[in-house]
């Protein structure tokens, strides 16, 4: 399966097909990361929260294709993507292993993924280069086999997203 | 004189372990110190006690390879109601990781904040292990950097310090799995059952 996992709503469905799922998430209700570790030792694979992070994070470890799109702050996914990131920790355990000499969880059931960016914004270089470096740090516990980010403008968001698509389709 | 204002921005704020590493914080800082948790609903407030202090120390866990929603939302809030005299900010962030780098990204995350809204950035504690050190024989590592941060954020000598377990990765990672076994225990889940592939469908 392809995932977009979007926190802007995108005008796409001419791109939609089988096998591509596209989620909106700023209409979802997804709350915080409570931080109780639940997920790990109470309730194995499953969020005790049970808002609409729950329809997304199985999604994430059964695509072995992603397109994530977020607006930057800081560096970072802007507060929706970031909340949904924070919330799919159900898919890892809390168990330790060495990935590439580097202490990491445990994956459970997810697909290695091929993984787009489109990190969009207002960013200079300094932001950018943040990004790029936590991508890096995301490839390893995210579960990316390779891994591109796409910088644009805001208003090149769509386009950024439907070129990313059709790359999937060659 | 400073005058340092300590920010929780832990999900779990009152029971987390940035809550004990700030605790450690305050007792050995010989200068004027307010603790917070930061809360959903106590950005504007906190934005305002923030006049009058010469340090903020922010306190957080590694969340998905950086800054934790709560203190993301935190510093939107703070760069639309910014203080009149802005802070130098000083960090102590935590991983369950064994490598203190792995919050190196956080780090600059705030770092960036920072230079984008033109508060001095101060020092910078990183700490490996996180989740656990504090129940561990190795809690004096954690507590000798945080002595050496207080003295520096105090004294304006800013620095970057680290640390973690003094261990072998593979004993690290052993220690790792009876910490969270004993905790599934706790819980009432098995190691088995912690480590089930399944993640469920909806």
């Amino acid at each position: 399966m392809k995932l977009i996992l979007s926190d802007t709503p995108l005008n796409i469905s001419s791109e939609i097909s089988n096998g591509i799922k596209y989620i909106d998430l700023s209409e979802l209700k997804i709350a915080n990361c409570v931080g109780c570790f639940g997920c790990w030792t109470k309730t194995p694979g499953k969020c005790v929260i049970r808002d609409d992070a729950v329809k997304v994070y199985p999604l994430i470890a059964e695509s072995d294709a992603v397109i994530y799109v977020s607006r930057i702050k800081y560096g970072g996914y802007d507060t929706v993507m970031k909340t949904m990131l924070e919330r799919a920790i159900p898919i890892q355990m809390a168990f330790i292993r060495l990935l590439d000499g580097e202490t990491h969880h445990v994956q459970r059931a997810v697909a290695l993924k091929k993984a787009v960016i489109i990190a969009y914004g207002d960013t200079g270089e300094e932001e950018r280069e943040v990004f790029r470096r936590l991508a890096e740090r995301n490839a390893k516990n995210m579960s990316f086999k390779s891994w591109r980010i796409v910088f644009v403008n805001e208003n090149e968001t769509e386009s950024a997203v439907m070129e990313a698509v059709k790359e999937w389709r060659k | 004189m400073a005058e340092i204002i300590i920010l929780n921005a832990s999900p779990r704020a009152p029971k987390s372990n940035s809550r004990l590493y700030a605790d450690i914080f305050i007792k050995n800082c010989k200068e004027k110190t307010e603790y917070y948790n930061i809360s959903k609903t106590n950005h504007k407030e906190l934005c305002g006690k923030i006049n009058g202090f010469t340090d903020i120390l922010f306190v957080f866990p590694l969340y998905a390879d950086g800054i934790p929603a709560t203190l993301l939302g935190f510093l939107k809030n703070l760069e639309k109601n910014p203080p009149l005299k802005k802070p130098t900010v000083s960090v102590i962030v935590n991983c369950g990781f064994f490598e203190p780098e792995q919050n190196d990204t956080a780090v600059d995350m705030v770092k960036l904040f920072c230079i984008q809204n033109g508060f001095p950035f101060g020092s910078v504690l990183k700490i490996g292990g996180g989740e656990a050190i504090l129940g561990t024989p190795f809690r004096s590592f954690a507590e000798r950097k945080i002595r050496t941060l207080a003295r520096r954020v105090s004294d304006g000598r800013h620095c970057v310090l680290k640390t973690t377990m003094p261990l072998p990765k593979r004993i690290f990672i052993k220690a790792s799995d009876s910490y969270w076994i004993e905790y599934g225990r706790k819980n009432g889940a098995t190691e088995e059952e912690m480590r089930t592939m399944s993640i469920e469908k909806f």
